[in-house]
């Protein structure tokens, strides 16, 4: 990445150079080097006057490129080549480091220790750590987290005077979903929770009194996590029971509520008779917890309906890391995903690696039902999980040390695109990808302001 | 005389082999060798039957101890392939029964397109006699040099193996490519660092659970100079739109064109097959097998250590599920662009060609 001053500066150093605080660290290196050659040029070389010409007709010794970029400006072989390679190799390292920045500079990193801005609620402070240690994880976790926390803002807030709660609660709510945001990127549940619970303050009533209106709105946030997220699951899990046959083996891949945990739970307690295979990944290693819960399931007598229920057999439970996925898949007869957000096209925005399942079930012919609760439907088209993702911390799970020219990437997401999921499977019912469009319409929010 | 597969030094190997404290492929066919050449100056034969039924007999008892390092049989199989060579030159092709003339039908019997242009020599050296019953040792003697020679031959194609398929290095990477690896394999190491030599290019190293070989690989990579992320195997199809190339290193390369590799290989080469990203995999000669694997399910029917995956600080958990490591993964042909390999690059398709011209047939079951 040579810089039009340096590419028409003679070898010795020409007369004009761009201010030295206008450059860049590297250009400022580049420069440095220069100089430093010339001057061992004008020292080394009898005529400096047509040492250029010179440079240009003497063939260069045929040193390695590689042991003459290491030794930087050492001057072993001769000056001309010395300095082309230190040039060279200072160009070299700026390129790779802008090129590694330029094609991950988008992934949104969260920063460390976000510095409370403004007036923040303790607890909206306190979740924002959450978030950002990955102690809340998972799009249902952190959607009720939020509206929880949000229930307390508003329970706590009063309205100045000369201002009404529908108009001047959002201005401040924003700072505190400021906050959360630098903590973690906003998923989309929660964007469309907040999107929703903006409407609601919006068409609050500004006669009602404040307390009431609080309550009101306190209530409506209840509602939503009742009827978007709680009962939709409910919905969700008697869905997917009729899809789960005696004798299936499913094949989840880490651990997503509602899909996996709870929707094989239910048919298991519903007499359904199946194994488990389940596929993990670093790195947040999550289809442990779903492990944990499959197997932990009651070997005691319970008390049931006023009689005796025998212990359920457990569950045959399979573990796996993603490379052994292809050797699995063969055995498996259903896989069950779970999805962080469904886009319009029916692309599934999920934990990474999900999509490397779809595509090895879709290989083997092996249908894949997406389980979703209608509120993670976004309205806008995905077609790429590269565009749009996130980076777990390396400090949080640390693979190798970086060093210079290593950098350790966590990629959080993948987007799995809509030829390889068969059926979503949502409160409304089983649908294809491709009609996730008409239920956005159904739900009559994608005429909604933002 | 004491039957020369139960000679001491072919004991100790197919037990190293059996406890897996010898393993990966070079290191196997280095042993390999060094054993068979042993073998070959230590032991007593009159006549070329002899001597190639008793490496034969030390080739099976090592490759009963170890199936699955492939390379070991390969070794045995080249080496028995060298000594008929060496034994028709030395005794002029007096054996060989082909005569001029091309016909289908002989080209098709004899499978092995190479020999038919080897014309019958008129007149025979006849230096070396053959069951002399004077001195049964003659023909020993007179063959054991050049036999040693030919094993010194196979020797040095091991020894430059990795230089050899780093040699048209970078014919294959281009600058400012990004290039998607995974586990830890010399030969793709030194592939991508003798590429670096001449280009700028970015490389993705995946983690590779549970052996996680690609922290390895990436330290060596990002210590050559090579800019080098680290990712785990889950952002496959994630970062795949954004790779130019797959490069993979192989356990064994099959009669078929597909391969034996680490685990993870397939889902990286199937989520570049449907990116329609090229794989190329580097790999020695000494990798091509005689063998299909058509039907298995488990890749090589290899598995790795369980407590790698599941360990027992999960104690609650360890005797309840099943926890499954398997080690290889079987890449079909149709997902591998081409073969780098010690000797020319090579399409999957020809693979069966390669392997008619290294072995001999009747080899391929030791």
């Amino acid at each position: 990445m040579a810089t039009p001053a340096v590419e028409s500066a003679a070898p010795v150093a020409s007369g004009s150079h761009p201010s030295q605080k206008s450059m860049t660290k590297a250009e400022r290196r580049e420069l440095q080097e220069r100089q430093r050659a010339a001057k061992l040029a004008q020292k080394q070389q009898t005529q400096p006057a047509d040492s250029a010409a010179k440079a240009k007709a003497k063939p260069k010794p045929a040193t390695p490129k590689k042991a003459a970029a290491g030794a930087e400006a050492a001057p072993t072989s001769g000056p001309d080549t010395s300095r082309s390679h230190a040039i060279a190799s200072a160009d070299h390292e700026a390129d790779s480091s802008k090129r590694s920045l330029r094609i991950f500079s988008h992934f949104g990193l969260p920063k460390n220790g976000p510095g409370a801005k403004g007036d923040i609620h303790p607890c909206i402070i306190r979740l924002a750590l959450q978030f950002s240690e990955f102690k809340i994880c998972g799009a249902n976790a952190r959607c009720i987290a939020t509206l929880t926390a949000f229930k307390t803002v508003i329970q706590d807030y009063t309205t100045p005077p000369n201002n009404t709660l529908s108009r001047h609660l959002m201005t401040h709510l924003s700072p505190q979903i400021t906050h959360l945001v630098s903590a973690r990127p906003m998923s989309v549940t929660m964007g469309n929770a907040i999107r929703q619970l903006k409407l609601e303050i919006s068409g609050s009533d500004i006669d009602l009194p404040e307390q009431d209106a609080k309550d009101l709105l306190c209530q409506q946030i209840d509602d939503y996590i009742r009827d978007r997220i709680i009962v939709a699951d409910d919905v969700i899990q008697d869905f997917a029971l009729k899809k789960i046959k005696d004798g299936d083996v499913i094949l989840t891949f880490a651990r997503h509520v509602p899909s996996s945990s709870i929707v094989l739970l239910h048919a298991h307690s519903r007499g359904k008779r199946f194994s488990v295979i389940i596929v993990d990944s670093r790195p947040l290693l999550e289809g442990k917890a779903l492990l944990q819960a499959l197997t932990s399931s009651s070997t005691s007598w319970t008390l049931s309906g006023g009689a005796l229920q025998p212990p359920l057999p457990p569950i045959p439970c399979t573990y796996a890391l993603l490379p052994a996925l292809p050797s699995l898949i063969t055995e498996a007869t259903t896989v069950i995903l779970g999805a962080h957000s469904l886009h319009s096209n029916g692309a599934v925005f999920s934990r990474a690696g999900t999509a490397l399942v779809a595509m090895m079930a879709k290989q083997h012919s092996v249908p894949v039902l997406v389980c979703c609760e209608t509120y993670k439907f976004s309205d806008g088209v995905m077609l790429d999980g590269f565009g749009k993702n996130e980076l777990a911390p390396s400090h949080l799970f640390p693979a190798s040390t970086p060093t210079p020219n290593l950098e350790v990437l966590n990629p959080l997401y993948d987007l799995t695109p809509p030829a390889y999921i068969t059926a979503v499977v949502t409160e409304a019912g089983l649908i294809p990808p491709s009609s996730i469009s008409s239920v956005n319409m159904a739900l009559g929010r994608s005429s909604l302001p933002v | 005389m004491e039957q020369p597969q139960n000679l001491r030094v072919v004991e100790t190997l197919a037990w190293k082999l059996r406890r897996r404290q010898l393993v990966g492929s070079r290191a196997t066919a280095l042993e390999t060798l060094v054993v068979l050449r042993q073998v070959i100056s230590k032991s007593r034969f009159s006549n070329i039957e002899q001597l190639v039924s008793i490496i034969r007999g030390v080739g099976r008892r090592l490759v009963e101890a170890q199936p699955k390092e492939h390379s070991v049989g390969n070794t045995v199989r080249k080496v028995l392939h060298h000594i008929r060579e060496e034994y028709h030159t030395a005794t002029g092709g007096s054996t060989t029964t082909t005569s001029p003339g091309f016909s289908i039908s002989k080209f098709v019997m004899l499978g092995q397109p190479r020999k038919q242009t080897a014309l019958p020599k008129t007149e025979s050296k006849n230096t070396i006699k053959e069951n002399d019953p004077d001195d049964p040792d003659a023909f020993a003697r007179s063959l054991k040099p050049v036999l040693m020679e030919a094993i010194q031959d196979v020797f040095d194609e091991l020894e430059t193996v990795y230089d050899n398929v780093g040699k048209n290095a970078q014919n294959h990477i281009h600058s400012d490519e990004i290039i998607m690896t995974l586990g830890m394999s010399k030969t793709v190491e030194s592939f991508l660092i003798s590429a670096a030599h001449h280009r700028n290019y970015t490389v993705m190293v995946l983690e590779t659970a549970p052996t996680y070989g690609g922290r390895e690989m990436s330290q060596a990579l990002s210590a050559a100079g090579i800019s080098t992320f680290l990712v785990p195997d889950s952002s496959i199809y994630g970062l795949m739109s954004r790779v130019n190339k797959v490069i993979l290193g192989t356990h064994a390369i099959l009669a078929n064109g597909g391969m034996f590799a680490i685990a993870g290989s397939l889902l990286a080469a199937t989520a570049a097959h449907v990116h329609s990203t090229p794989v190329v995999v580097c790999a020695g000669q000494f990798k091509l097998t005689p063998s299909w694997n058509l039907y298995h399910e488990y890749g090589a029917l290899d598995f790795g250590d369980p407590s790698q995956v599941l360990g027992f600080e999960e104690g609650a958990l360890v005797d309840k599920v099943d926890v499954v490591n398997p080690f290889y993964d079987y890449v079909p042909p149709n997902l591998v662009d081409a073969y780098i390999t010690n000797d020319g690059d090579h399409p999957p398709t020809s693979i069966y060609r390669l392997i008619k011209e290294t072995y001999d047939d009747e080899d391929n079951e030791l």
